[in-house]
Formats: structure tokens, C-alpha cells, sequence
């Protein structure tokens, strides 16, 4: 089946590894992820600090845009997710909100009343494809490899749409099912700062070594969001310092893990764009799991 | 970090404050003061006021100290308070609407001027683009602020580089005067609902 795919800001520059091996996952199931055209950003964290019908008018673009291509839209941002998800949750009891938004979208020649289904790509493969199916489709298991999930923070709150918004299992059953050893994991919903990393650093790295202190025997930290994943690995070298030991854990995005599991090149899943180096993953996977 | 101890007054109360902030004025008068947002917070451990202080000062209307404080600009938007708290107030979009208020009446203080700076570059950037340009928005946004803080990112961002994560030219959608329009389109309904109130 194709889904409506709208990118989003990081997935063609940061987190392009995660867009890749997003489309390399889908497509191994034959599915197929299509671009939304003209997509623009979707405000992030920063659209609300300017002013609130803007944060609601940059995503709903995208939203009146998709309905000429079906009744969804998959995103694999956990920002993107919430702020798409956002409008039509506001919208459904918001009068006031309808009408500012269509004066909005007006000028530019789109109406959208909060019809298009918008789903993040964790949801849509426990959900529509299923565990059992993904399970089915791998070509070698994950041998037992030891596994942190981390989900953060947007993709689960405030809309638990899917999943728990405290202790989430969705992505837990997806690596358990592919044969990891997903270990039992806290902090898996704590925030890992988000752009306070760049704006109060200090504040960012003790986030982060709150995150990784507890998991110093994993093989890798599996993520579902980009910016989550950018924190998590560029500042384990200063995070060493509120764990009280050397780190240096490998940070894989949900994708490139379900897309080894799926025997599917390690070039198509783009692993060398991550900062942490996965030899050591790959030697233990090797390892564990017989694969050659 | 300590809170500053000052001599209440009448004339430091402004009654109407919760209903300029809060999304939800009712839900927000109706805090019990549990604290289960502070202790939710990640960030609480680095504020002046912790969360379930903000809220308190917002209910008896101490609006110049709510606005002065550092809490909301500290706030991660992680959601965990408002999923928690036991009346159900959007917490998260509150500080959101401090955040705003706090740059409409210019206030002054070091979280605001930084972390503001930081949302306008970014903001600029998407006005620009239409999307999200990493080089531009991180440049604008020291350039704006401090530039040798850059220094502290310089590895980080080397490395990134250096395995193709951050393009030196923007990626743009096809009508990207689009966003420009919105931009305006929503500036100006936002003012004309300042006005009428």
C-alpha cells in the first residue's frame, strides 16, 4: 500500500539515516512511503512562542494538502507527530479555532476541517502491518542482543494515542518479536531535553546522563525521534560526567534495527551517518546470532 | 535556586492575570497545588519558581513575578505534567502562553533574552525556508546571542558534517510564498484579537 509520507525538517539533513531506513523497512514490507509535496515545516517548538494560530496554521497546511491524496498521513518525527496530531485534536471542539484557521488557510487557497488521520510510522507497523508480520519478514533474528527503547517524550504524550504515556511497550514487542532482549527501561518516556541542549546545555547533558546512566550494559539505545537521538549520542562524552563513567553506546533509530533484522543492507539503512560506531553491534550480532 | 522574598501588596495583583495566560482560566483556578507537575518536571531541579510555585503565583495574580521567572523557559514541552495533573489543566500550553506574553511586554532577564533569541532564529529561518535550514538557524541564533558559545557545538557539528547531516543549502517547498502568507495571515488575526480585547 502507499502512505502519504510527510518528511519533515530533520529527516533531510540530521536524521536522513532515519528517513532512509524508514523507506528501506516500509518498502521490504511492499509498502511505500510517497512524499507530500511541497511539505513545509511544521513549527516544531517554536511556532507556539510566536503565536498560537500560527503553530496550529504551519501544520494544518500540510494536513489540507493531504487530503487530495487519501484520509492519512504517516510521519516518523515525534515533533511532527504531535503537532499535526495537534490540530485535529483542537479543532474538534474549537469554533473559534475552525474559523481563524480557514481565514489562515484562505489566503492560500486550502480549507481543512481535521479529517486526515495522521499517524507515526511506530503506530502504523504495530497497528496496520502488525508484530506478527514484521516478525515473519525477517530474514535473521537479533540473537538476544540487549536493547534500551527509548521513545521520549512527543510520541506517546500528550496524545497516547497508541501507546502508554509513562511506560510504553509498542516498539518493545517489535525488537522482543525480532529476537532482542529488551531490557526493562525507567527512563524510556523521560525527556532528553530537546533544544535545551542547544539553549541551556548544562540542563541538556544532565538530562541526558540521567538517560544513560542506568543502561551501561546494553549492545544499543533504540529511538523513534530525531532530535532524541541526536541528544542521546553527539553528548555521551560530556554526559560521562553525571554517569560517573566512560559512555559509548550506540543510538539506532527503530528503523535500522528492524531493517538488520530484515537482512537489508547496511548502506540502505545509511548506519554509518551514526556518530557512535555500530562495529562493535555488528560483532555481537555476528556473534549471537550466527550471521555472516 | 532561591526564590526572591519581596513585601506583598495590593498593587502587585492583577486579578485578570490567570485569563491573559491560561488557556483554560477555569481548569488553572482550580489547582490544588499537589505538585505532581513539579515533581513530574525534568527541569525543575534548575528553576527559580518549580512549576506548581508558577501556578500558584498566577492564581493570586503576582503577574510581574510569573512573568520574570525562569520556569516556562525552562520548559522542554515533554507533556509530563499535563498528563499527569489530577484537574486536567494544559500546563504545557500555559507556558507556551508565557513564553509569548513575556515577549509582548519585552521582559527583561537572561533566560528570556537567550532562549527567546533562540525561537526567533529558528522561527526566522522557517519564514524564510519554509523549512528548517540547521546552518542558518544555529548561525542566526549565535550571532544574535553568543558567538563563542558556538565553540562549545564546534566538534558536534563537524562531526555531523562530516557524515552528510547538515547541508549547507536550504531544501524548500515548491511554493514556499506560501508560508510567507501564512506567516502574515496568522501575525495579523493574532494582532486584531489583541486589539479587540
Amino acid at each position: 500500500m502507499k502512505y502519504t509520507y510527510f518528511p519533515g525538517c530533520s529527516q533531510e539533513t540530521t536524521a536522513f539515516n532515519y528517513d532512509r531506513s524508514a523507506r528501506a523497512v516500509m518498502k521490504a514490507l511492499d509498502h511505500e512511503l510517497v512524499d507530500l509535496p511541497d511539505w513545509n515545516c511544521c513549527g516544531a517548538t517554536g511556532a507556539d512562542v510566536m503565536s498560537d494560530l500560527l503553530s496550529f496554521a504551519l501544520p494544518a497546511r500540510n494536513l489540507a494538502k493531504a487530503q487530495a491524496l487519501g484520509d492519512q498521513i504517516v510521519t516518523i518525527c515525534s515533533a511532527c507527530y504531535l503537532n499535526l496530531f495537534r490540530v485535529n485534536s483542537h479543532l474538534a471542539g474549537d469554533a473559534t479555532l475552525q474559523e481563524n484557521l480557514n481565514k489562515v488557510l484562505g489566503e492560500v487557497n486550502l480549507h481543512y476541517e481535521g479529517d486526515v488521520r495522521v499517524r507515526h510510522l511506530l503506530e502504523l507497523l504495530v497497528t496496520d502491518i502488525g508484530v506478527k508480520a514484521i516478525a515473519q519478514r525477517a530474514s535473521r533474528r537479533l540473537g538476544g542482543i540487549r536493547v534500551a527503547p527509548y521513545y521520549g517524550c512527543l510520541v506517546v504524550r500528550p496524545y497516547s494515542e497508541f501507546d502508554g504515556p509513562d511506560l510504553p511497550v509498542s516498539m518493545d514487542r517489535v525488537l522482543t518479536a525480532l529476537g532482542a532482549t529488551v531490557v526493562p527501561y525507567a527512563m524510556k518516556t523521560r525527556c532528553c531535553g530537546g533544544v535545551l541542549m542547544t539553549t541551556r546545555k548544562e540542563i541538556g547533558v544532565k538530562l541526558v546522563g540521567d538517560l544513560l546512566a542506568p543502561i551501561r550494559d546494553v549492545d544499543c539505545v533504540v529511538t523513534v525521534c530525531p532530535l532524541c537521538q541526536l541528544n542521546l549520542e553527539a553528548y555521551q562524552r560530556e554526559a560521562a560526567r553525571v554517569v560517573g563513567a566512560p559512555v559509548s553506546v550506540p543510538v539506532l533509530y527503530f528503523t535500522q534495527l528492524i531493517g538488520l533484522a530484515f537482512g537489508l543492507p547496511e548502506g540502505e539503512l545509511k548506519l554509518t551517518a551514526n556518530l557512535v560506531g555500530t562495529d562493535r553491534l555488528m560483532k555481537r550480532l555476528q556473534q549471537a546470532s550466527g550471521w555472516v | 535556586m532561591p526564590v526572591r522574598s519581596f513585601n506583598l501588596t495590593r498593587e502587585m495583583l492583577d486579578h485578570s492575570f490567570a485569563e491573559t495566560v491560561a488557556p483554560d482560566r477555569e481548569k488553572l483556578l482550580t489547582c490544588i497545588q499537589c505538585g505532581t507537575c513539579t515533581a513530574s518536571c525534568p527541569t525543575a531541579y534548575a528553576m527559580d519558581y518549580t512549576p506548581r510555585q508558577l501556578w500558584r503565583l498566577i492564581q493570586v495574580g503576582l503577574r510581574d513575578e510569573a512573568l520574570h521567572s525562569q520556569t516556562f523557559w525552562l520548559c522542554t514541552n515533554c507533556y509530563s505534567c499535563t498528563i499527569r495533573c489530577p484537574r486536567g489543566i494544559a500546563l504545557t500550553e500555559t507556558m507556551a502562553a508565557l513564553k509569548r506574553l513575556a515577549i509582548a511586554e519585552n521582559v527583561k532577564n537572561r533566560e528570556k533574552e537567550d532562549i527567546s533569541s533562540f525561537y526567533r532564529a529558528f522561527m526566522t529561518t522557517i519564514r524564510r525556508h519554509g523549512r528548517n535550514h540547521e546552518a542558518e538557524f544555529l548561525a542566526r541564533y549565535y550571532l544574535s546571542t553568543n558567538p563563542l558559545a558556538a565553540l562549545k557545538f564546534a566538534r558536534m557539528g563537524l562531526a555531523l558534517f562530516l557524515k552528510g547531516r547538515v547541508p549547507l543549502l536550504p531544501k524548500e517547498p515548491q511554493n514556499k510564498q506560501e508560508i510567507e502568507t501564512i506567516f502574515r495571515a496568522s501575525l495579523a488575526l493574532d494582532q486584531a484579537k489583541e486589539a479587540h480585547a
